[in-house]
């Protein structure tokens, strides 16, 4: 495989708090390759967001310290300003948001959002523009692009605003898309019509894809590599399959019982993980799932573990008592 | 009603709301007003300055279609040109005040950090004294006074506040997702703030434009009132109704027809004010 297109290597993003500071992402390793889809799991207030934003060279300027390598198609955005990334986004790194009530503009057609950007960053005249839009509309899905290019987002539905916010995201053809959550406020069958379009679109524009999310049913099938995360630190990533059948992260492990199965039978009471996500800025010297956990000794309240490798390739895991290596979750990827 | 199947957008949603047929008849009235400050010297009026003493302190009738004051000056035709010194302070007041703190409100609550603070702090420090008193000293000692003077003192004085109103606004609409997304989309600094967030915050701008107008007629007419606007003979509609104070008992036409056409024009205002927001709210979904 040639270079990947992202690398991202010990990333920290800091805010200074009236509280002292607070470790939104706390060294953050991975890399993605061309036409690779990363799935990035945690509960809300893991650091998944901000992870998305340090990537994108989104955080505030103010009050924030960013350290370590993100290194976006050779591009260096760790301490790039506005305007040189303004050279990347659109072209090379685009994103979809989380919440499609909100991303769109309410006063604008949304035809003429997508034009914004194809006349921006591509300069295209008028009417190119507007061509390349309503074929954008069609791509994603939307029905009589032709009509709904007059539109106005509030005369749209959810699952249809998303599908204009992707259009718009993927308008310049960009190398990488981050979707943060991007089924989140959706039905679950218009959730499904999202991902899998987001998924053919990623085939047919060969992209990379990183897929934020608090549902493993999510990146179950759409992703080659899943990414774990809690506190702001990786706790656990590898393959899909191995993340799903051979975890040993008991966070991961936890996460996993915590999602209904259609193999459970009726009535099944769900895993719950007990306590709440911890305050990072009150983060203690070892690890952080140690309050929540089972299996957690003295030794994971003093010490913080490393990642280490878990046998397979490119699977790693942060925990003093992993879980055993035979593991019981063997059954259908497609649960969710 | 269209099928559940017809894809088209439904024909109702994308129908245009209407404005109402008041709306029209405000917006015929202050189109008279303006025509007529307009071309006061090109219609049929009597000279307002003109004093006829056979016609002193009659009421409405042929000769003088709204009769004469206490000097025998005709009513109509003051009123007319009286509207002249009212809206042109009026717009040029507004002129100043959205011509300067429109741009900086929207800056400060984009760009945030300093920039913001200290515009913000100082805007503030203005707002705690009231505007009334500061307008009536600087009027009070800047003579000769002139239309030209009070336009400028009651437009910076009005800064403050349309600053304070826009900043708030653009607050609101800053920090949603879609100026983000624009940003990400390669819109430059100067892009967003055009065009995603001025036609995000134009409808509160422009009710407030219009109420802003109203509330500075009144002002001009509080300062003739006090002798502090334009100097007597000239017209305008505060000092016609201060001069008419003193003979309301003799001639209540005389209070009556000035205070009557700032009425008018400033419910007109408000109407149309309300009335726009409410027509440019596309966010307004119809149900």
């Amino acid at each position: 495989m040639s270079q990947p297109l992202l690398v991202v290597d010990d990333l920290h993003t800091t805010f200074r708090t009236t509280a002292g500071p607070v470790a939104a992402v706390g060294g953050v390793s991975f890399d993605l390759a061309t036409n690779e889809t990363i799935g990035i799991v945690g509960e809300s207030g893991s650091g998944k967001t901000v992870l998305a934003r340090t990537i994108m060279g989104l955080q505030p300027r103010t009050n924030v310290e960013v350290r370590g390598s993100v290194l976006l198609n050779g591009h260096q955005v760790v301490g790039a300003s506005e305007r040189d990334m303004r050279e990347l986004w659109a072209t090379d790194v685009s994103m979809v948001f989380q919440d499609p009530m909100t991303s769109l503009n309410p006063v604008m057609r949304i035809g003429r959002q997508i034009d914004e950007t194809l006349r921006v960053r591509l300069g295209m005249d008028k009417r190119a523009a507007r061509a390349r839009a309503v074929e954008l509309l069609a791509m994603v899905g939307m029905p009589s692009a032709e009509h709904r290019y007059r539109a106005y987002p509030t005369q749209l539905s959810g699952g249809m605003r998303q599908r204009v916010v992707i259009a718009t995201a993927l308008a310049c053809s960009p190398k990488l898309l981050i979707a943060d959550e991007p089924t989140t406020g959706l039905d679950v069958t218009i959730q499904a019509q999202i991902l899998n379009l987001l998924d053919d679109l990623k085939q047919q524009l060969h992209m990379s894809v990183v897929l934020i999310t608090h549902d493993l049913g999510v990146v179950a099938t759409r992703t080659s590599r899943i990414i774990v995360m809690y506190a702001g630190r990786i706790v656990e990533m590898g393959a899909t399959r191995d993340i799903f059948y051979h975890h040993r992260m008991p966070y991961t492990r936890a996460l996993l019982e915590s999602s209904p199965k259609v193999s459970n039978p009726p009535h099944t009471r769900l895993r719950v993980i007990p306590g709440r996500p911890p305050n990072l800025s009150t983060l203690s010297a070892g690890c952080a799932f140690a309050p929540r956990c089972e299996s957690a000794t003295d030794r994971c309240h003093r010490e913080r573990p490393t990642l280490e490798n878990a046998g397979e390739p490119g699977h790693v895991f942060a925990c003093w008592n992993p879980v055993a290596r035979t593991s019981s979750h063997e059954g259908d990827l497609r649960h969710g | 009603m269209s099928s559940v199947l017809d894809d088209a957008p439904a024909a109702e949603a994308l129908a245009p709301k209407r404005l109402g047929v008041l709306f029209w008849v405000c917006v015929g009235w202050l189109a008279l007003n303006v025509v007529g400050a307009i071309f006061a010297n090109v219609l049929p009026l009597v000279n307002p300055l003109f004093q006829n003493y056979n016609a002193i302190n009659v009421g409405p009738s042929l000769h003088h279609w709204l009769g004469t004051d206490d000097l025998g000056r005709d009513i109509l035709s003051r009123i007319v040109y009286g509207s002249r010194v009212s809206i042109t302070v009026g717009i040029g007041a507004m002129a100043i005040g959205f011509g300067i703190g429109l741009p900086l409100g929207m800056l400060a609550a984009y760009r945030r950090g300093r920039l913001d603070t200290v515009l913000t702090a100082f805007m503030y420090v203005f707002l705690a004294f009231p505007a009334i008193i500061a307008v009536i000293a600087v009027l009070s000692f800047w003579t000769p006074r002139s239309l030209f003077k009070i336009i400028v003192v009651i437009g910076l004085a009005s800064v403050p506040l349309v600053y304070r109103v826009i900043r708030t606004a653009t607050l609101a609409v800053a920090a949603r997702d879609f100026v983000t997304a624009a940003k990400v989309q390669g819109a430059t600094d100067g892009r967003i703030l055009m065009k995603e967030l001025l036609p995000n915050i134009a409808p509160i701008a422009v009710s407030f434009l219009l109420i802003g107008i109203a509330t500075v007629v009144t002002l001009e007419g509080v300062l003739a009132f006090l002798g502090l606007s334009v100097n007597p003979p000239t017209p305008s509609w505060g000092n016609m109704i201060n001069e008419s104070r003193t003979v309301m008992a003799q001639n209540p036409w005389l209070v009556l027809f000035p205070s009557l056409a700032l009425c008018l024009f400033l419910l007109c205002l408000n109407f149309i004010g309300d009335r726009l927001r409410t027509y440019f709210d596309v966010t307004e979904v119809k149900l």
